[in-house]
Parts: structure tokens; C-alpha cells; sequence
């Protein structure tokens, strides 16, 4: 037992005390979520840019009004620069981008009809970067009988700019008050703006009771703890994994090619030389999981948070955790045992990684329904158990305490026979030198023990 | 306990392949042990053997009095033929961990003196990836003996080393010897073994060829080698009835002679061609006999050769 708590030792220090550790504890949850975090950066850095737009008002009818609406636009804009931006609904509004960064800056054009060769022109200032882009608006927009329905924009990036929702939103507005303004007077338009003025639905958590019997008020819910929490907790759960799984390979290599393996076996079993790698690992993998918990917490209580944090999960992450990563590391050994180069490593391993990131490709289909058969069935599924487990508490849901504990069981049995096939090939591959086995060789190690 | 190895009728096959074949083997304790053989005759295979990390498809491995196990003995120091070092690993560490490994946690001190005497203690702080090859294989060498081991299987332990670090890697083992420690020492080098083994073992193709002390090793083999040197450098060996391996060894040529009693007639051939500052009539060395068993064209006609 000595022996085997001296080689765990040694694999946690060789995992977690190295700059490439400390390196991949900080890059994970950049690369995960850095695309969130920048344009909530950006945003705040309140960097704003100004739009130059040519207009053809083909018309003649709605130049005036749009010209109106880019300003309020560009003064809303102003406002908003100077304000705080803390409150956390507008993480999904800066996400969304609602065009908040930028002004716009309307010039009509010389003349109101266009040919291709005045498009060819601006097409070019475009390019050259003295324009942003031009609107082409028909003749007809406001015609109440005959509508022109369809306006222009020409831009690098028209398809995907929110220059084109706020257009279509001013315009409809414009065309509407236009097309009205033919059988109401302008005290009635406005009366119609008022009737029609939307309703908002705020989704609210439900009524929960304290131990002492107070009903506490409903508080209402946001898209951070709905959406981020549960997908933040697979991300976190992946992660780990993940994290864990791939040094063991390395270490493997090492000891193979390195022929380091011989000497170790020369001093314990082949069981045992795993056994130790495997504890190392998981303790390897908790480390990092109080690292992210730690600075979770210490996130979440800066910002007010920490009643969103679902503490009453941890304890079951940690379970799924440990055999999630048993689990991974054990296959990832009997790969890197089986092979003498990182690069045969990978081609084996790419059925390995899709079984893991399965998870990632139906999320969100979890996320609506956590209690829907897809969600029941991938965390019964033991390769996907953890990540999927963890994202079905995170929501909040009731999820059956049969589902959870057969989920567990399930997945603490395929990992001790994953331990056990992966401890056969382990023993044989860990001395094979020469060429790479073939798969059904491994396999022959597998099964014949 | 009659001798620190003892193999019986040991066979271990991979698939079909017999990769020793019945071996038979005994290590007395404080010898010095040599194990050759050319690549892929059994060698390793029997070393994994003796070290526990393969169990025997036939017949009995002891090892220091112990008929089974699954693991190696912690008395066991193993060096292996090549590497066998964490690359990222200081040199103080990889040595206490395999020191531990073998049950050996007050190591400290151990360590601090191998260190020393081989001169390698202000290279303690370094990573292996640091080392030049011959300081790791002196590195590789104190972790095989760092446990204080009762039985030492050095797999080629001078490779890479200069004649200076060879020398004190030498007297070490000398010295080990002296302690009473027994030890396996396989190698290619046919010299060394002739220097440092009190008997030689070779294994070919999975069977033992040869067993005994050297001197009873060369008086089975007829002193039939004649070396020749003539004065003029270039003289070449014209062809001569009934000798055969004709090789030119540096400032040498030497040859094989079918019938030794025919060496004075071979004297008076090669004085007709020119001076001769040397002829001597020598018994085969190690390194003759090895060849001699593991050349492909001779190996009915050797392998039988008790």
C-alpha cells in the first residue's frame, strides 16, 4: 500500500506541479468562456465606433424620419457609454449585441435613384473603408394599398450586422406611423403607440418555505443562473476530466518509451503501478475542481451571486467527478500503453473524445427538458454521466433520486470493468516495444487478461 | 539457499514463439555473473523473468531463496539497458522515489553518498532532461543501488560512458561485489565480460550455449586463432588452404585455423611473403566464441556444442 500511495504521489506532483498545469487551469475556462467574457469586456470598455451610411430614399418619404431616429439612437447611446452596466441581465443584451457600440451617421445621397455603376462606386468606398455601407430604400415604402416590402443594405458584414435589425426595426415603425398618418391624425397615432405598447413576461423561481415556516418571496430569475449555471457546471465537469485524463497519457508515454516502466515494474505490479497512477490522477482532478470551486465562490460573492451557486450539488459532482475521471484516465492509460507516439495516440483516441464531448452536442436539448428521455438517457449512459448528471442538477429540476443513484451505479460498474479490461492491456502494452498493435491485438489483451 | 538465482527447465513462450527454452541456471551468491547473447536470443526476457515482471510458462524461477512472486524483491536492483528516467524529474527526487519504491524510505543518506562518490552531488538539484548521457546513466546506475540491494541486474551499465566515468562505475561495482552483493551483469561488450565475470552464460535463440568460467569456457574451444603482424602494413593474406574468418583487426590480421596442428606450416607460408614482426597462435576470445554461435552460417554446427 506504501508503494502504491508513493506513486501516487509522484503522479500528482508531476500533473499539478508544473507551469503547464498552472497554465491550463487558467487558459481552460478562457478558451470556454473567454467569447463571453470579451464582448462583456468590450462592451464595458465602451469602445464605440461611428457608421457612415448612404441612403437612396427612392421615395423621397422616409429619409426625414430616419435621419430622426439615428439620433435618438446615437444620444441613447451616449447615455448608455456614461452609465455603470452591473446589472447581470445585460450579459445576454451584450451577448445579443443590440448595437449598443454603435453610432450611426446617415447622409443622403446626391440623387434619389441608383444605377450599377454608382453601386460599383460605393461598393469600392466601401472597401476602401470611407464608408460603412448604403440603403436602398424603393419608392413605395409607405403606399398603403401597394407596398413596397423589401429595402437594401449593402455592407461587408449586411447579413449579420446589427446595423439591419435596428434598420428594420426604425423603418417599420416610420413606414407604420406613415401609412397611418393617411386616415389618423397624429393625437390618434400617438394613443395607438400607447395601446400597443408590449408586455414584458418575467420568469419567476418558485415559492420556497424556510425551516421555520416563512414563505419567502419569489425572486425573479435570470438567464445567469438558468442558462449559465447548469451549462458552467459541465463545462466544469469536462474540464476536469479532461484536464485529468490527458496528463495520464503523457505520463504514460513517458514511461513507455522511456522504458521507464521496467524499472518500475521491477519494484511493484503492473496493478499496482496503475492502482497509484489512478490515485494520483484523481486527487489531481479534485485539485483542480477546489481551485475552480474556490474561485467560483469568490466570483459569485463579488457579484452577488452566491445564492445562485447550487451547493447542495457539489457533493454529487465530486462522486460523478471521481469515477468520470477514473472512468477517462483508465481508458487514456490503456491507450497510451498501447502505442510509443502522442500522434498514434490521437487516432485511437477520437472515438474516446466524441463519447466525452457528446454531452456538448445535445445540451441544450437537455437544458429545456432535464427530465426528458434524451436527458435520462445520456446520464444513464456511463461515459456520459458525469458532464450530463451534473447539468440536470444544475437546473434545478426535481430529478428522480433513483435516476441519480442508478446513474452512479451504473457508472461505477463500467469503470471498474474499463479499470479492469484497460489493467490487462496496461501489463502487456506498458513493455511492448516495435510497431503499434493492431486493434484487435489490444483487444485480444483485453478480453484474454 | 545454495545460490542467489536458480532457474529450472524455464520456458516462456510469446504466441507460438519459444522465447526461452528450458533453461536451466544457477547464480552462486557474491559472483559476478555475465549474461550474453546476441539481440532477441532470451536475454531480457530472462532478466524480466528473474525481476517478477514475467512469470514463467514452465519449470521454477528462484530468486534469493524465493520460488514465486508477482513482484520483484525489494533485495532487487535492476539497471535497465537504456534510459529508464523521468525526463522532468530532479535527480535527488527520481532517486528517492525508486529508493521508496523498493521499501527503502530512510534514503536519504544513501543517496547523498552515491551522489558523492560518483561525483555527480552538485547535479542533485537538476532535472534528468539537464543531464549529459553519461551523467544519467550514472544517475540510472545509483537508482538501481540506491536500495542497497542484495542482487544487482545491470543491463549494459557502461554504454555511453567515458573510460574515466567507466572506471569509477567499475570500482563501484567491484566494491558491491566485495560487500557480498551478487551480480547479473549483462552486456555486448565481450571485454569487459572476460574482465569482470567469474562465469559467463550465453543464451542463443532461447537456449543456454554456453555456462562456466571463462577458463572453462575457452578449454572447450582449441586454441586455434593465429595472430600475424608483418612489417609492411599492407601486406595482404594471400589465400591459404584450411583457415577461414580471416579478419583484419587494426595493426592485426587474424585467422581460424581448420587443423591447429598445422600452425608452423602456416608460419612458414607467410614468411615467404614477407617479414614478420608477429605471429602468435591464441586461444579464441569470448568475443570469437560468441560470434562463432551466433553467426547464422554456423549455427548447426555450434548450437550443438555442449
Amino acid at each position: 500500500m506504501r508503494k502504491i500511495l508513493t506513486i501516487a504521489a509522484r503522479e500528482y506532483r508531476a500533473m499539478v506541479g508544473t507551469k503547464a498545469f498552472l497554465l491550463s487551469v487558467i487558459m481552460m475556462p478562457v478558451l470556454m468562456f473567454g467569447s463571453m467574457l470579451a464582448t462583456q469586456m468590450l462592451r464595458k470598455v465602451g469602445e464605440t465606433k461611428t457608421l457612415k451610411l448612404v441612403v437612396f430614399d427612392g421615395g423621397n418619404e422616409v429619409f426625414a424620419a430616419l435621419q430622426n431616429s439615428a439620433q435618438r439612437h446615437n444620444e441613447f447611446v451616449t447615455n448608455l457609454a456614461g452609465m455603470p452596466t452591473e446589472d447581470d441581465s445585460s450579459i445576454a443584451a451584450g451577448m445579443a449585441g443590440m448595437g449598443r457600440g454603435e453610432f450611426y451617421q446617415l447622409e443622403r445621397a446626391a440623387q434619389d435613384v441608383v444605377d450599377d455603376e454608382e453601386r460599383l462606386r460605393l461598393s469600392n468606398a466601401i472597401r476602401d473603408g470611407e464608408l460603412y455601407g448604403f440603403v436602398e430604400l424603393p419608392p413605395g415604402l409607405v403606399d398603403v394599398e401597394n407596398p413596397a416590402g423589401v429595402a437594401l443594405l449593402y455592407s461587408q458584414d449586411s447579413s449579420i450586422a446589427n446595423t439591419r435589425s435596428w434598420l428594420t426595426a426604425e423603418l417599420n415603425q416610420i413606414v407604420r406611423e406613415k401609412k397611418w398618418s393617411g386616415s389618423f391624425s397624429q393625437n390618434e397615432i400617438e394613443r395607438i403607440n400607447r395601446a400597443s405598447s408590449p408586455v414584458t413576461v418575467s420568469g419567476m423561481g418558485l415559492i420556497e418555505q424556510t425551516i421555520d415556516g416563512q414563505i419567502l418571496k419569489a425572486t425573479e430569475k435570470n438567464e445567469m443562473a438558468d442558462i449559465f449555471l447548469p451549462m458552467g457546471m459541465m463545462m466544469l465537469m469536462f474540464m476536469v476530466i479532461f484536464m485529468s485524463a490527458q496528463p495520464m497519457l503523457e505520463s504514460v508515454l513517458e514511461e513507455k518509451s522511456h522504458r521507464i516502466a521496467e524499472v518500475l515494474l521491477g519494484s511493484v505490479s503492473s496493478f499496482q503501478l496503475m492502482l497509484g497512477k489512478l490515485i494520483g490522477t484523481v486527487s489531481g482532478s479534485l485539485t483542480i475542481f477546489a481551485i475552480y470551486t474556490v474561485g467560483i465562490m469568490v466570483v459569485a460573492n463579488d457579484r452577488g451571486w452566491v445564492a445562485n451557486v447550487p451547493t447542495e450539488i457539489l457533493p454529487w459532482f465530486v462522486v460523478f467527478q471521481v469515477f468520470g475521471v477514473l472512468f477517462y484516465a483508465s481508458i487514456f492509460m490503456a491507450v497510451g500503453a498501447s502505442v510509443s507516439q502522442l500522434k498514434e495516440a490521437q487516432s485511437m483516441l477520437l472515438p474516446v473524445w466524441m463519447l466525452l464531448m457528446m454531452p456538448m452536442f445535445v445540451w441544450l436539448l437537455i437544458l429545456h427538458e432535464p427530465l426528458g428521455k434524451l436527458a435520462v438517457w445520456t446520464s444513464l449512459f456511463p461515459p456520459s454521466a458525469s458532464t450530463t448528471m451534473v447539468l440536470r442538477m444544475a437546473t434545478g429540476q426535481p430529478i428522480p433520486l433513483w435516476e441519480i443513484l442508478l446513474s452512479l451505479l451504473l457508472l461505477i460498474m463500467a469503470t471498474l470493468m474499463i479499470i479492469t479490461l484497460a489493467s490487462r492491456i496496461f501489463r502487456v502494452g506498458i513493455l511492448w516495444q516495435g510497431k503499434v498493435p493492431k486493434l484487435s491485438e489490444i483487444f485480444r489483451w483485453a478480453i484474454r487478461g | 539457499m545454495d545460490a542467489a538465482i536458480r532457474l529450472q527447465q524455464v520456458t516462456k513462450r510469446f504466441g507460438k514463439q519459444v522465447a526461452v527454452n528450458k533453461l536451466d541456471v544457477n547464480v552462486p551468491f557474491g559472483s559476478i555473473y555475465g549474461f550474453i547473447g546476441p539481440n532477441g536470443s532470451g536475454k531480457t526476457t530472462t532478466l524480466r523473468m528473474i525481476l517478477r515482471i514475467f512469470q514463467p510458462d514452465s519449470g521454477d524461477v528462484f530468486v534469493l531463496g524465493q520460488r514465486q512472486g508477482a513482484v520483484a524483491d525489494n533485495r532487487l536492483g535492476y539497471l535497465p539497458e537504456e534510459r529508464g528516467l523521468y525526463k522532468r524529474m530532479k535527480v535527488r527526487d527520481i532517486l528517492a522515489y525508486y529508493a521508496r519504491l523498493k521499501g527503502h524510505y530512510q534514503c536519504r543518506r544513501d543517496i547523498e553518498d552515491w551522489l558523492e562518490r560518483l561525483g555527480a552531488a552538485e547535479w542533485a538539484n537538476k532535472r534528468i532532461e539537464a543531464l549529459s548521457k553519461g551523467m544519467a546513466q550514472k544517475i540510472q546506475f545509483i537508482s538501481a543501488v540506491v536500495a542497497r540491494p542484495k542482487l544487482l541486474i545491470l543491463d549494459e551499465p557502461f554504454s555511453g560512458l567515458d573510460p574515466v566515468n567507466m572506471e569509477s562505475l567499475r570500482d563501484a561495482v567491484i566494491q558491491l561485489r566485495q560487500q557480498g552483493v551478487t551480480i547479473i551483469f549483462s552486456t555486448h561488450d565481450m571485454e569487459m565480460a572476460e574482465k569482470m565475470c567469474d562465469t559467463i552464460f550465453m543464451i542463443f535463440n532461447g537456449n543456454k550455449v554456453l555456462d562456466g568460467t571463462l577458463d572453462a569456457i575457452q578449454a572447450k574451444y582449441p586454441a586455434d586463432r593465429v595472430r600475424v603482424q608483418f612489417a609492411s602494413i599492407d601486406q595482404p593474406l594471400p589465400k591459404l588452404d584450411g583457415i577461414q574468418d580471416v579478419g583484419n583487426v587494426g595493426r592485426f590480421i587474424e585467422f581460424r585455423m581448420t587443423d591447429p596442428a598445422q600452425s608452423q606450416n602456416y608460419l612458414r607460408q607467410l614468411a615467404e611473403l614477407g617479414t614478420i614482426r608477429h605471429f602468435q597462435v591464441i586461444k579464441p576470445s569470448l568475443h570469437d566464441i560468441f560470434v562463432r554461435i551466433a553467426k547464422p552460417s554456423e549455427l548447426t554446427a555450434e548450437t550443438s556444442t555442449p
